[in-house]
């Protein structure tokens, strides 16, 4: 034993983390194989390339202006995009749509809702399902038996077909908020598998139980011990569903039980694009909003899966 | 042979999951804000007329009598009268009408993910990193990353609009009317509502490549998805099973390597992949409720949007009850199909 | 039968009754509690109780149809894992005790509801 008090012990420890965060960082063996793999790296240039449009979409765009109809001031709508007529080449550049609004504009627009409402949807689940995997992991028996089971057959249930049913459930006037509650039930138990396989193989090793047998009490165990060691799969995991989660809102949108009339929401122009331009050719109304979410969405499946890889392999088999 | 012991335990499994999904179907639409009576009778009309339509659907009861109402109408498969979709008219007939149509479309394009996916699979598998590997799982990443709802709209405008190789719409010519009812030795039959089988059941080729052509694109949406699923699925399996040991023992007894893997290999590598169609069947009706808005179909997955959307509550019950059933019996043809891959499975 | 099997045919029923017994005893008491909130907060007893009763009719479909669904691809999933080699520590069983208290508690907190609505409103 040393001759330090307990508060000096950490005191300490807490320095040296601080020094070597960097230092630790850039040898870490996660983020020097997720470097290498190229994928992920093309993955994660996506992704800072949207969250760029999003943040200027957000600082520089009026989406009130975005939202409300342009008919009847002068500018045509369902233009094409300029470089594809005769109208000079940098005007309209992915056209206008039905209300002679700015598709380009839009579409920017779309990327700071998508990443909003994205970050919401998996930052809620992520807080739910961490809560239940580690109480379920914690107290074990039969709390982890229906907490994990239940988890289990919600995970059954195709995503899209339970999130309409929850979406029936919840007040229209909730608009997005009502797609965004559904699709949060819907990943939690996702993030609840993942945590408690994670925080099971840290409450096996034994510095666990030797905290207990110091009596350090239920709370403080949790906290200090097994969720930093989860932090790594979580991410992974929410990695790998902030794509997924992206694509359902924009999907609900596009069904009509997500963003009200006018939001420019990827879903919702895809639905105006469906509705407006089918059967008279206008592709661009359908072609850009797909693009930017098609785009995204493969930004976070090659980095997810190339974080995946990267795990330890302990924690990979908790993250599907 | 696979034991009727087995199947008929099986089958029996529909009555708790039918009874599950209405007790479900029932709690959340009584849940759900909003009033059924409401609904039905319109914003402008009085408290009065409210209260009489309360009556009449028996939402004056107390909840437990209409629960077991529920049961014994869900039984009997009678969910009463469509409020919105099809008014006055009842919800089994809606259901007639549009489930036909809905097993159709997935039907094809589960074939055409399970024709194409497996052999992609076991070729992405055999030349493991290979080019051909290597664009197959491209192609599959690709396949899940791209919603339906953007692949649709862009094989319609490049196919049907510009092109105009297929239909963009409907399910048949306009120009063709079928009977309502085909004769087999001089006895009138009624017909499946499944348009390619009808035409064929009718001996009318033309109708039946007309049905084809229609169906076409948006089988081929819906079956890119089961594809990229099947695909990936087919490969992990396919080495897996390669990695195990009696294989390399059967390698060592002399056999050529590709007839191991195709003897050996491939029964055992279908199991998990069987297993898993019938699974990912439910994802594949989640993908009929966007491609039949895509391409405006009108079976059970815009009956079912339509009806949230309009609060038409029968029809949303009896269309996720269809549902369930469907999926169950699904799950039931995989079990046979497994139990004969796998003979272990028949205790 | 011999008398050992109707013997082991007891215990394996006294088990499971006491599994779903008990759990409806909870469901029973939540439930009775969830219809007091709700009719205190709402001040409505024939509303709170409709909420409750609709609650707990959501806990016993969930429990029902997951048992079932259970029963119904436990095979396959068991099945999948082995083939897979995927490790996780799902089986049938398990997942059909879980189920069977859910659904225990479900028709627990259904029949107190009407039990509690009986009394209070005749």
């Amino acid at each position: 034993m040393s001759t330090d008090t307990p508060d000096r012990t950490d005191a300490a420890a807490a320095e040296t983390d601080r020094r070597g965060l960097l230092a630790r960082l850039r040898a870490s063996p996660f983020l020097s194989e997720l470097l290498s793999n190229r994928l992920a790296v093309v993955g994660l240039s996506i992704i800072l390339a949207i969250v760029l449009i999003a943040v200027y979409a957000r600082l520089f765009l009026d989406p009130g202006a975005l939202a409300s109809s342009r008919l009847g001031t002068g500018i045509p709508d369902r233009h094409p995009p300029g470089w594809a007529s005769s109208v000079p080449a940098d005007r309209y550049l992915f056209g206008t749509d039905a209300a002679a609004r700015d598709i380009f504009r839009r579409c920017l627009y779309g990327a700071w809702l998508a990443m909003l409402y994205g970050t919401i949807t998996v930052g809620t689940s992520t807080v739910l399902g961490v809560g239940l995997g580690v109480v379920a992991a914690y107290y074990g028996d039969v709390t982890d038996n229906v907490v994990m089971r239940t988890m289990d057959v919600l995970l059954a249930f195709p995503p899209l077909l339970l999130a309409l049913a929850l979406v029936a459930v919840f007040p229209r006037e909730l608009g997005l908020w009502r797609a965004v509650i559904a699709l949060t039930l819907v990943y939690t138990p996702r993030f609840a598998r993942v945590v408690r396989g994670a925080a099971l193989k840290v409450l096996e090793d034994e510095y666990v139980d030797a905290t207990v047998a110091l009596g350090a009490s239920d709370p403080r165990v949790l906290v200090r011990h097994v969720l930093p060691n989860c932090l790594a799969p979580i991410t992974v995991q929410s990695t790998l569903n902030f794509g997924l989660a992206i694509i359902d809102l924009a999907a609900l949108s596009f069904l009509g039980f997500g963003a009200q009339a006018g939001t420019p929401s990827w879903g919702l122009m895809l639905s105006n694009g469906v509705n407006n331009g089918l059967l008279t050719g206008k592709w661009w109304l359908s072609f850009f909003p797909g693009l930017f979410l098609a785009v995204t969405v493969l930004g976070f499946n090659l980095l997810g899966d190339g974080m995946r890889d990267a795990l330890d392999p302990r924690m990979r088999e908790a993250v599907d | 042979m696979v034991s009727t012991r087995f199947l008929l335990k099986r089958a029996l499994l529909l009555v708790p999951v039918l009874f599950g999904v209405a007790t479900l179907v029932f709690a959340i639409l009584h849940l759900a804000p909003g009033d059924p009576a409401r609904v039905i009778v319109g914003q402008r009309a009085s408290q009065a007329q409210v209260e009489e339509v309360r009556r009449q659907l028996g939402l004056d009861q107390p909840l437990w009598r209409q629960y077991l109402q529920f049961l014994w109408d869900a039984a009997r498969f009678d969910f009463g009268q469509s409020y919105s979709i099809k008014k006055g008219g009842t919800v089994r007939s809606v259901l007639i009408d549009r489930l036909p149509v809905t097993i159709e479309l997935a039907l094809y394009g589960q074939v055409a993910g399970i024709f194409i996916g497996i052999p992609l699979g076991i070729v992405s598998a055999v030349r493991q990193d290979s080019l051909t590997d290597h664009l197959t799982r491209i192609g599959a990443l690709t396949g899940i990353s791209v919603p339906i709802f953007w692949s649709g709209p862009l094989l319609i405008l490049l196919f049907a609009t510009y092109l105009d190789v297929f239909p963009t719409s409907g399910r048949i010519d306009s120009t063709l009317f079928l009977p309502d009812h085909w004769t087999l030795f001089g006895t009138e039959l009624p017909l499946t509502g499944m348009v390619t089988v009808d035409t064929l059941l009718l001996g009318n080729v033309e109708a039946f490549l007309s049905a084809v052509h229609h169906l076409f694109l948006p089988a081929l949406v819906i079956g890119i998805y089961s594809t990229a699923l099947i695909s990936r699925m087919m490969r992990s399996s396919m080495l897996e099973v390669v990695r195990q040991d009696y294989i390399r023992t059967a390698r060592a007894k002399g056999q050529g390597a590709k007839i191991t893997l195709m003897k050996h290999g491939f029964r055992n590598a279908l199991i998990p992949v069987v297993t898993v169609i019938g699974i990912q069947f439910g994802t594949l009706l989640g993908g009929a409720v966007l491609t039949e808005t895509v391409f405006g179909i009108n079976g059970m997955g815009l009956t079912i949007v339509t009806a949230i959307g309009d609060s038409d509550y029968p029809v949303v019950q009896g269309t996720v009850l269809t549902f369930a059933l469907l999926f169950t019996l699904v799950n039931l043809l995989v079990d046979v199909t497994y139990s004969y891959l796998d003979p272990r499975i028949q205790q | 039968m011999s008398d050992a099997a109707v013997a082991g045919l007891r215990a394996g029923i006294r088990a499971r009754v006491r599994l779903v017994g008990s759990a409806a005893a909870v469901g029973a008491a939540l439930g009775v509690v969830a219809a007091g909130a709700l009719a205190a907060s709402s001040g409505d007893v024939e509303a709170g109780t409709r909420t409750a009763f609709a609650l707990g009719a959501l806990v016993l479909g969930f429990g029902v149809l997951g048992w079932s669904g259970s029963a119904m691809v436990g095979d396959s999933v068991e099945t999948a894992q082995r083939y897979m080699a995927t490790r996780t520590d799902w089986t049938e069983r398990d997942s059909r005790r879980a189920m069977a208290r859910l659904s225990g508690a479900g028709a627990g907190a259904m029949l107190a509801v009407v039990a509690v609505r009986t009394v209070l409103l005749g």
